[in-house]
């Protein structure tokens, strides 16, 4: 095990067997420091999303090994891997996926509420904290569905950081952004690393993004082709 | 606030509409099973009341020769044939019983006996100009009587115990009065099956609101009975019996007819048919009532098939960020405990606000029994019953979506755009 690595995965294999068996990715070994801003890239279909989900917890149907700061994640039970979802991963998807009918504010809070180890009143300041950070202090209070594209992200990047995840995973966070959005992501991904030493694991298609990351981890045909 | 919880009010909050429309459905279910429910165990109550008012607790007659055989069977020729003899009428008045006066001194020396009342029942034509009713006499000794049966409490016009002082005396139940066009301190009629004819002198109008009893039966003086059937001054049929607690009416009942020899009837047997009717009748009621449950359960199962549906994003998301599989099954449960829990509690407040306005409506029901007002048992053991039977069939119709949504694989969810 490499020093200092938070994730790390050991001869990782995925099959799918419907419609036909198809390996989807093909002993994956790769790992990411603490305090590291990684990205995956490769073509359509190359495996980037299918390993993500592994890697998050989402995904338990693979043969090999996964550590998160050395504890096995192969070996955890579905309820265990909630709660290790909860306390140390944080989400960023390519869709926004705020509960629509909730505040901003609440969508943040929502999983230090599920995490129940602050009160109430100590995670709302967390939370408008966090949204100060992103700059979407003046949005808290208005409903998730009337956000625009771009705020909507930097509401689920504040929701991703609440409880202080060990590592923060995104699914192409800005594929659904335009340019302007997309850069003003990137900007405060490269913060979030540089000012909190948050570790960062994002798959894009983004070019300009990747190349703005610490390192890329490139996949072709389910097979790391570049770490 | 549990986030569960919040979330569930969010998700009944955003649709409004849905929820108020399953939230009806309980409600009217509910209402209705309180309504239906009450009304008929009401009726039931006030039916059992009127009959046990009544009935005596224990009826104890001479059944001697009720089940006589044929005579033709004791014809010794034909021994040895199969005899049928159809249409054999039972005698048609009782055989007397025997030392009727000692029986009745000794019973109200028994502990458990607060009053004994001595009967002798005749067929009889009432006549009263060219009026004539057939019906039955029953000849008590009234003051007795009213003790058992509460007499005086039923009695519309006159003075019940004015057949004590007026020797021709005669009560009549209401419909009787009406069916001969007779009033009060009228003079009427009445003629025995053996001839003998009595005028007699009208002092009270009865109405026990048994309708059949009350078109039929007269109320005179035992003594008047007797002359009636031309029988000697202690001869009696019946001796009514009524306890200090009518739930031992069967063990008690069984002691009298091995102590005195006559057959004892207590009032749970003398109604049997009736009590069964009631069984068949709850049985009914509640299997409407369990229709109408069964469809607003439908109501809700649907209501929240269709949030689930919609909301397969928010699920994915909420397994994303570490909310269990139990967590969303409480969630939509919540939703659907929510939705039964207010539906229920308004159920309860309309099913007593349709009992509270039916039941001051005046009815004058004049079928089997006869009731001003229709009466609803408003017992709360039926709200509270109602209330549980409303939870149960929402937890059960709320659990089946609920752990379709705690099944959901957030990665295809994800995955889906
Ligand atoms: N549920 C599934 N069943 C069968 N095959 C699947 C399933 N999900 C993905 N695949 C296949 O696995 C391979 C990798 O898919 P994946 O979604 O990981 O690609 P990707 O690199 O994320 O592509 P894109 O850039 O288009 O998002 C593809 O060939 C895909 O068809
Ligand atoms: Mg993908």
């Amino acid at each position: 095990m490499t020093m200092g690595a938070i994730l790390e995965t050991k001869s990782l294999n995925k099959f799918f067997r419907d419609p036909v068996e198809f390996q989807a990715l093909k002993n994956i070994n790769i790992s990411v420091e603490r305090g590291e801003f990684v990205s995956i890239i490769g073509s359509s279909g190359s495996g980037k999303s299918t390993l993500l989900y592994i890697l998050s917890t989402l995904d338990t149907d693979y043969a090999g090994s996964l550590f998160l700061e050395s504890d096995d994640l192969s070996k955890k039970t579905k309820n265990e891997l909630a709660s290790i979802r909860n306390e140390m991963i944080g989400f960023v998807f390519q869709f926004h996926y705020l509960l629509p009918e909730f505040t901003v504010l609440e969508n943040v809070m929502l999983p230090a509420l599920k995490l129940g180890k602050k009160h109430e009143e100590e995670i709302e300041s967390d939370a408008m904290q966090k949204l100060e950070l992103l700059d979407m202090k003046s949005q808290a209070l208005k409903k998730a569905n009337k956000l625009s594209g771009g705020q909507q992200q930097r509401a689920a990047i504040a929701r991703a950081l609440i409880n202080d995840p060990k590592i923060v995973f995104g699914d192409e966070p800005t594929g659904n952004l335009d340019s302007k959005n997309s850069q003003n992501v990137l900007e405060i991904f490269k913060e979030l690393k540089k000012n909190l030493l948050q570790t960062i694991l994002v798959v894009t298609h983004d070019m300009n993004f990747a190349n703005n990351t610490d390192r890329i981890i490139r996949l072709h045909d389910g097979e790391v082709v570049q770490h | 606030m549990r986030p569960n919880i919040r979330i569930a009010l969010t998700h009944l909050k955003a649709k409004k509409r849905q929820t108020i429309v399953a939230m009806l459905g309980v409600t009217f279910g509910i209402a209705i099973f309180i309504f239906q429910a009450g009304l008929m165990s009401g009726f039931q109550s006030t039916f059992i009341n009127q009959t046990v008012n009544t009935t005596a607790n224990i009826r104890l007659y001479n059944e001697a020769e009720k089940d006589r055989p044929s005579i033709a069977g004791q014809v010794d020729s034909l021994r040895n044939n199969l005899i049928a003899v159809r249409n054999q009428k039972p005698k048609e008045e009782l055989p007397r019983i025997k030392n009727g006066l000692q029986i009745i001194e000794s019973l109200e020396h028994h502990p458990e006996v607060v009053g004994v009342s001595p009967f002798l029942g005749s067929q009889s034509i009432f006549k009263m100009g060219i009026a004539t009713v057939a019906g039955r006499v029953s000849g008590v000794n009234i003051e007795k009587e009213n003790l058992l049966f509460d007499l005086a409490k039923n009695t519309r016009q006159g003075d019940i115990f004015d057949l004590q002082t007026i020797p021709n005396g005669i009560i009549l139940g209401e419909g009787l009065a009406d069916l001969l066009g007779a009033h009060l301190h009228d003079n009427i009629n009445v003629i025995s099956p053996k001839g003998v004819e009595l005028e007699m002198k009208i002092v009270g109008i009865h109405r026990s609101g048994l309708t059949e009893a009350d078109k039929s039966r007269a109320y005179i003086n035992i003594r008047n009975a007797q002359k009636l059937l031309q029988v000697d001054g202690a001869y009696i049929t019946d001796i009514n019996i009524k306890l200090r607690d009518i739930n031992k009416a069967e063990i008690l009942a069984k002691e009298f007819s091995l102590k005195y020899k006559y057959t004892a009837q207590d009032w749970k047997n003398a109604n049997a048919n009736i009590f069964g009717i009631f069984k068949i009748q709850n049985m009914i009621t509640y299997l409407i009532i369990a229709s109408i449950l069964i469809v607003s359960g439908f109501g809700i199962f649907n209501i929240l098939m269709m949030i689930i549906y919609e909301k397969m994003q928010d699920i994915a998301i909420l397994k994303a960020i570490g909310y269990r599989d139990r967590d969303i099954r409480v969630i939509f449960l919540t939703e659907s405990l929510i939705i039964g829990f207010v539906g229920g509690l308004l159920g309860l407040l309309l099913g007593f606000t349709m009992q509270t306005i039916v039941g001051n409506i005046r009815m004058d029901v004049k079928g089997f029994v006869s009731m001003e007002y229709l009466k609803f048992n408003q017992s709360p053991a039926f709200y509270a019953f109602a209330f549980i039977f409303g939870l149960i069939v929402t937890a059960i119709s709320g659990y089946i979506p609920a752990r379709k949504a705690s099944q959901v694989d957030p990665i295809e969810i994800i995955r889906g755009k």
